[in-house]
């Protein structure tokens, strides 16, 4: 009997392919439609509402006030400083994740290419708390570090570094290079793993055929390799760079004590109330990376694809 | 005159395989020269020899007299239409063939000027802002080929150039290609293992087997007096004959080679042979009749309207003893 009922069913799904789709496809659909798209509507909204200053009570009223709050300079320069280290952050990663997923890509094979898995993915798999904190431990003024560097003399150097203006700072623990260090390396396989897969996909034939019509390394590297391997990169950064503008909690616990935009929406939304200036930071990385993607789209970053 | 390509005792050998095994030939400049056999039997590493993708592991290999021992790809005078083209997806088809140039530095203006002139060479005059994903195959394998000789290379390798095509475009692109060498006169080296290929478009053709050249020599050559056994079965429609049947056809010991088309059917007990028909084909300008002798099968050629025996029937086998080719080696 369960048979005859289960041939029936595939049967139908046989004749009506569409029926198929919608059973598998219905349910994420509403989590998606509902849950998610429904909580941005909502988000979005917010913030289209006010904070009446006197009794601290929210306006429902539709107005654009509480995006000229954003542009404040107080508010301006978190979302600017924000956007700069996402940025930094996204640069970087792409950098030291090439030769990377370069050397995954075309030369590891078997067992290094296992290690190679393991050792990119392996930092994800424990909690990201525990990775922050030992960062701070490690940068801290005390910290080993300090003492590394100490210890083969090179403490001028490390001293010159904090001093710079800005970025610097009293240790490591505390300035925007450590800010920058830990969103790098918290961030980093997500840039490594897109490139490496990128690079993949790069036929063999194309580098020996770019080979075969006179160019040098350097010049199959910037006309081949490069340009195919740009949707990884892109792929990489969407992660780096969003990862980094929502962010509220490196921030918090390595750095100066100067906001970032995750921190501003956290503080808005909770001790001080005010929920719709939160939802107008939170859209801010929406836009941002809107408008990235928009310009990547318009490079051609996606031709490849 | 020196040669384009000389092997002069060439090895390469993967760990315990030997791909190419004391190889020694010589290409003449402005030739059409076939390397031709079974895979694996190490045709597209004398290729990638050539180009430079692989090293002798033992020989030298000259270009135009010249070892290339320690010359890069990048720097040979040799371009490479590649078996599945290679096109560079993310570039137009203009940008494609110029790209030996561009690399080169030659500016934008001439080197789209010259992939135009080679495009309109192929046929393909209007395709330039095309990608290659929206060619076919036939198309691909044109620019392949134009982004190759824009190059103006001393010689032009070709790894199975029209494997990837359909019959009737085989065919056409076969003629195009022998045309175009002959306009051009560079020295062709073309890679396949069809028989027919090789023998219709190359001047010479070296038949390779297990990593060594089993014979050189003119299509006709090779097709009417195949060196070997092997040259005899893998060229073409060739009866090798054993020692013992050569001895009962009264040639003499040792082993030969009969075309098909050469063999004459008579009456049962006439002849040099006695045997029953075991199957007939029909081929259109010719039928082949398949003829069990008792310890060996022969194939012979019918010309069209030649009355057919039944399958079964017992009939006698002849030839001309001219036609009967004794090989060098077993």
């Amino acid at each position: 009997m369960a048979t005859a009922a289960g041939d029936r069913l595939s049967d139908l799904f046989w004749r009506q392919p569409r029926v198929l789709l919608a059973v598998l496809l219905v349910p994420p659909l509403l989590w998606l439609g509902v849950v998610y798209i429904g909580s941005l509507a909502a988000l979005l909204l917010q913030s289209f509402f006010s904070i009446d200053e006197f009794s601290g009570l929210i306006d429902y009223e539709l107005t654009l006030k509480t995006y000229r709050e954003l542009f404040r300079p107080a508010n301006f320069d978190i979302i600017l400083r924000t956007t700069l280290m996402a940025a930094a952050v996204t640069v970087a990663s792409a950098v030291i994740a090439f030769p990377i997923a370069y050397y995954a890509a075309r030369y590891a094979k078997g067992r290094m290419k296992a290690f190679f898995y393991l050792a990119v993915m392996l930092p994800l798999w424990s909690s990201y708390l525990v990775k922050v904190y030992a960062w701070k431990l490690i940068l801290a003024k005390e910290g080993i570090l300090t003492w590394a560097v100490d210890g083969i003399g090179a403490s001028a150097i490390l001293n010159a570094v904090l001093s710079i203006p800005v970025i610097g700072g009293n240790s490591l623990s505390v300035s925007y290079i450590g800010t920058f260090l830990v969103f790098l390396y918290v961030w980093l396989p997500f840039m490594i793993l897109p490139v490496q897969a990128a690079l993949e996909r790069v036929p063999q034939n194309l580098i020996e055929a770019s080979d075969d019509l006179g160019a040098r390394r350097g010049q199959t590297m910037r006309y081949v390799i490069l340009p195919m391997a740009l949707p990884g990169f892109i792929a990489g950064s969407i992660f780096t760079f969003s990862l980094t503008l929502g962010d509220y909690i490196i921030p918090q616990i390595v750095g100066s004590s100067r906001n970032f935009i995750g921190q501003a929406v956290y503080a808005h939304q909770g001790t001080a109330g005010n929920i719709p200036l939160a939802a107008a930071f939170a859209v801010v990385p929406i836009v941002i990376m809107g408008f990235y993607l928009w310009m990547a789209k318009r490079q051609g970053a996606f031709d490849a694809l | 005159m020196t040669d384009a390509v000389a092997f002069d005792h060439v090895s390469r050998h993967f760990g315990s395989i030997r791909a190419v095994d004391d190889v020694s030939i010589s290409i003449a400049e402005g030739s059409f020269f076939a390397m031709l056999g079974p895979s694996g039997s190490g045709k597209t590493t004398c290729l990638r020899l050539i180009s430079g993708f692989e090293r002798p592991t033992s020989g030298r290999v000259l270009i135009f007299g010249e070892d290339s021992g320690a010359v890069p790809p990048n720097r040979r005078p040799v371009n490479t239409v590649f078996q599945d083209y290679a096109l560079f997806p993310h570039l137009d088809v203009r940008d494609n063939v110029a790209y030996g140039l561009m690399v080169r530095g030659e500016e934008k203006a001439r080197r789209h000027a010259a992939a135009e002139e080679m495009l309109s060479l192929v046929k393909l005059d209007a395709f330039g802002d095309r990608k290659p994903g929206q060619l076919s195959g036939g198309q691909r394998q044109r620019v392949a080929l134009a982004r190759a000789l824009v190059n103006r290379p001393k010689v032009l390798l070709l790894d199975e150039p029209l494997g990837a095509l359909d019959l009737k475009l085989r065919e056409a692109m076969q003629d195009e290609l022998k045309a175009l060498q002959r306009s051009l006169g560079i020295t062709f080296v073309f890679v396949t293992h069809d028989q027919g290929e090789a023998l219709s478009m190359a001047d010479r053709v070296a038949v390779f087997n297990e990593g060594r050249i089993v014979q050189v020599g003119t299509p006709e050559e090779i097709y009417q007096r195949p060196r070997t056994r092997f040259v005899a079965d893998f060229v073409g429609s060739a009866n090798v004959l054993s020692p013992d049947i050569c001895v009962r056809a009264g040639a003499g010991s040792g082993w030969a080679s009969l075309r098909a088309e050469a063999v004459r059917l008579v009456p049962p007990g006439e002849g040099v042979v006695q045997g029953t028909v075991a199957s007939r084909r029909y081929l259109g300008a010719v039928s082949r009749v398949h003829v069990d002798i008792g310890d060996a099968v022969i194939a012979a050629d019918l010309a069209a309207g030649t009355p057919l025996p039944e399958p079964g029937a017992t009939v006698g086998l002849t030839w001309d003893a001219t036609a009967l080719h004794r090989m060098e080696e077993a």
